[in-house]
């Protein structure tokens, strides 16, 4: 494999590589199919005891699901990573976004639990996910760190429960969040054009 | 007009196959280019000695499972070599 090539080989040798190079993914049914066994298990049991569970015993199948999950789950990824040859961007950014799921899940899941319906703080988290997944995407960290500040700033408005405090969070990460990115992304958008 | 001439050290079979792999993932250890590539082991490494000679290809050299293990991945020139050569070649193909 070592020859001179023409334009259409040189062509032809890219296109084949790189699709082989796509289909490089890792192998994602097992967690699929773990997660769906084990949710499912939850809620039915969930269901099974909804008369004989108080507070938070309801949640109960759903935390035993969770670190159940969870500890499968890291175990067979560390073995699966120690066997994969390739390292895809594809997969990188599989795992963030699910990373991302369940911090902005973990972070409802506490937000219901203080009982109180607040839309500005559901939505403030759930933006954390999708700024946080594009700047990740882009491998642009100010929207990465956008996204982490939203988390942050929908805990904080959780915690200090008063309307100011979402206000100044809310502003305050919205600035840092989307603004700020946005500046930087227009910059460097401006700068590739100019070239 | 005239043709725009065609990187040496791209416009080879193994070398180009390699950082056609290369361009795709963040990095691949140097079994699965062995694999992909179809190439001998010696041959493999020596044309990766000349991508690394050429600042196109880091080769990161470490342990799995307490084996050697050797990783590449393309550079930013690199990646800037591999996208004039495409370039290059669809000006050859023509419209």
């Amino acid at each position: 494999m070592n020859s001179e090539l023409t334009p259409q080989e040189s062509l032809r040798l890219i296109e084949g590589m790189i699709g082989q190079a796509r289909r490089s993914f890792s192998r994602m049914s097992f967690y699929f199919l773990l997660w769906g066994v084990l949710l499912i298990a939850a809620m039915v049991a969930t269901y099974l005891l909804r008369y004989n569970t108080t507070g938070w015993q309801h949640g109960a199948p759903w935390g035993v699901a969770g670190v159940l999950g969870g500890l499968i789950s890291a175990i067979h990824g560390a073995r699966e990573g120690k066997r994969e040859q390739v390292s895809n961007p594809m997969d990188t950014t599989i795992g963030w976004l699910w990373g991302s799921f369940v911090i902005t899940m973990l972070l409802l899941i506490a937000f219901t639990v203080t009982g109180r319906a607040d839309t500005t703080i559901v939505v403030t988290m759930l933006t954390g996910l999708p700024t946080f997944i594009t700047g990740q995407i882009m491998r642009f960290r100010p929207l990465q760190l956008g996204g982490i500040i939203f988390w942050v700033a929908g805990g904080a408005m959780m915690l200090l429960n008063s309307a100011l405090a979402t206000l100044v969070l809310y502003c305050t990460a919205m600035v840092l969040g989307y603004i700020l990115p946005g500046i930087l992304l227009k910059h460097h958008e401006d700068g590739l054009r100019a070239a | 007009m005239g043709f725009a001439p065609l990187d040496p050290v791209l416009h080879n079979q193994l070398r180009l196959a390699v950082v056609s792999l290369l361009i795709a993932v963040d990095e691949a250890d140097f079994n699965h280019l062995l694999d992909r590539t179809g190439a001998t082991r010696g041959n493999l490494s020596v044309q990766l000695s000349k991508l690394k000679e050429a600042g196109y290809v880091e080769i990161i050299k470490g342990y799995k499972d307490n084996y050697p293990n050797t990783r590449c991945r393309l550079t930013k020139a690199g990646i800037a070599a591999f996208d004039a050569y495409v370039r290059a070649i669809k000006g050859y193909l023509g419209p």
